[in-house]
């Protein structure tokens, strides 16, 4: 019977996450939002930012605006509306007023928080040689409230682990997208990592490589989630080339990383596979049958080396376990 | 005897004044150029390493000598401080705070903060432009200063001490 929890609020000794993302914003904005009641924080998933347009705030289910006052209103005539004054501060806070260190991360359109929030910014683009160069005219920025969900594989991991080798099968994990891949991947992570004394396991080197800063939040190359106390995060290299880096220079047992799916990429795993290193991979994709027709994706199926299949998806709230397939026989370990 | 002491008194006080004025005249060409020295090596921060500003303005403080070091030291912590203040506004007031101590007139001030509204917004070339113009304009008050300097430094040294020879001979 496994069945994943579903995102509940999670108590720790932390400050709340939404305390965290206040302190890039101006001092006005920073009140209305800690003025708002417990339960609409607990829900608050993004804070929008739009030059001359009404303040929005992405919740759980649904978006909403502030107003001035500090309610929550649908209507944008009575919203709080965003002044070219207040993103510049803002961008000036988010930037540590180092707008000209943070030049690769404009090329690629967001900043990574102390704490792994993510702010993400459009404007008008530079470009230089038919690249990106960088961004100017700042307009919108979106804050985007990341949480931990410590925990959220445990149910999982009896499954995936391998007790005569005690180390972990090799394991695919795909969903169709927000159904909490890489969430639940972050925790396999911080357990393999850590170890997990229940289940005989020992802590792994596990080796990441995290090319969107999504799984570690790293900023400026330290992690800001937990991911254990055994794993080494390459962040912002492409997958292909970091997995084989990781191989050669920091000699892991476990090499995860996030939404596989270029021929490179594909490769790679071949390489590592063969290295003996176990591999923890997602996919994007809502059924086996929808993988196989990718041709990259196909060509690892044939490989036969994935031992465990698992499929997100959100019948029972973000991150629920669908079904667990072991790779040999590809049946159902009988989830339900 | 009680005349010539007061008379010996009022010299060294004219003598005093003078010197006081002269100093502020030969003051103005160093702190100039350990300004200019300073956003030299604030360039050097931002251009070679990219260091965040606070943190390459907490170097360039290191470094500056203890003339200069608390202007970039405040403007250090007023960014770092809590409240959201923006660099425009950290560097504003730490001239503030440091212009009254400083040998500078109006227009270096001027100079300096042009700068603040540039600070920390933009890419790196752009950063450079700035901080070079600063640093050509700083140039600029800086020739004006030492001339001003050559011409005043000796006329407030004779004048000083002439005014009080003058007023001792008058009183005399």
């Amino acid at each position: 019977m496994v069945t994943a929890p579903l995102l509940r609020p999670v108590k720790s000794t932390k400050s709340h996450p939404v305390e965290e993302v206040l302190p890039v914003l101006p001092v006005q904005l920073r009140n209305l939002i800690a003025g708002l009641p417990l339960e609409v924080l607990e829900r608050l998933e993004e804070i929008r930012l739009r030059q001359e347009r009404p303040l929005a705030l992405g919740l759980v289910h649904k978006d909403a605006f502030l107003s001035p006052e500090g309610n929550l209103v649908s209507s944008p005539e009575q919203a709080y509306r965003v002044s070219a004054g207040d993103l510049e501060r803002t961008l000036q806070l988010v930037t540590g007023s180092s707008l000209y260190a943070l030049e690769e991360e404009l090329r690629n359109g967001y900043i990574t928080l102390p704490g792994g929030h993510r702010v993400g910014l459009t404007g008008r683009a530079v470009m230089e040689g038919g690249r990106v160069k960088t961004l100017k005219y700042i307009s919108s920025l979106n804050i985007r409230i990341s949480r931990e969900v410590p925990g959220l594989a445990t149910p999982l991991l009896p499954h995936l682990i391998d007790r005569r080798l005690k180390s972990i099968y090799h394991t695919l994990i795909f969903s169709p997208p927000r159904c909490g891949k890489t969430t639940l991947l972050r925790d396999i992570i911080r357990q393999l990592s850590n170890g997990a004394p229940e289940l005989d396991l020992p802590g792994l080197t596990v080796g990441v490589v995290d090319e969107r800063s999504e799984l570690a939040g790293c900023c400026r190359g330290v992690p800001q989630r937990d991911v254990g106390v055994r794993t080494d995060v390459l962040d912002g290299c492409p997958k292909a080339d970091g997995m084989i880096m990781l191989l050669r220079s920091m000699a892991p047992q476990v090499i995860a990383t996030d939404e596989i799916g270029r021929d490179e990429d594909i490769a790679a795993l071949e390489e590592v596979f063969h290295a003996g290193v176990r591999v923890l991979v997602t996919v994007h994709g809502a059924s086996l049958a929808e993988l196989a027709a990718r041709p990259a994706l196909r060509h690892l199926f044939k490989l036969k080396v994935i031992q465990r299949f698992v499929l997100l998806g959100r019948s029972r709230g973000v991150g629920t376990v669908e079904d667990i397939l072991d790779g040999q026989t590809m049946r159902s370990l009988g989830v339900r | 005897m009680l005349k010539i002491l007061g008379c010996a008194l009022i010299l060294l006080a004219g003598g005093g004044a003078g010197m006081t004025m002269a100093g502020h005249y030969a003051r103005r060409p160093r702190d100039l150029r350990s300004l200019q020295a300073a956003l030299k090596m604030l360039e050097t921060e931002i251009t070679y390493t990219a260091t965040p500003l606070p943190e390459a303005l907490g170097r360039v403080a290191e470094r500056a000598g203890p003339r200069l070091a608390p202007l970039f030291n405040r403007a250090r912590e007023e960014l770092l401080s809590p409240s959201g203040r923006t660099a425009r506004e950290a560097w504003e007031s730490a001239l503030k705070a440091f212009y009254p101590t400083s040998a500078l007139v109006p227009s270096d001030l001027a100079v300096l903060r042009q700068l603040g509204p540039a600070l920390g917004i933009s890419s790196v070339q752009d950063q450079s432009k700035h901080l070079h113009l600063a640093m050509e304009q700083l140039g600029v008050e800086m020739a004006r200063a030492e001339e001003e300097a050559s011409r005043y430094v000796r006329l407030w040294n004779y004048l000083g001490f002439l005014g009080g020879l003058a007023l001792v001979l008058m009183l005399y």
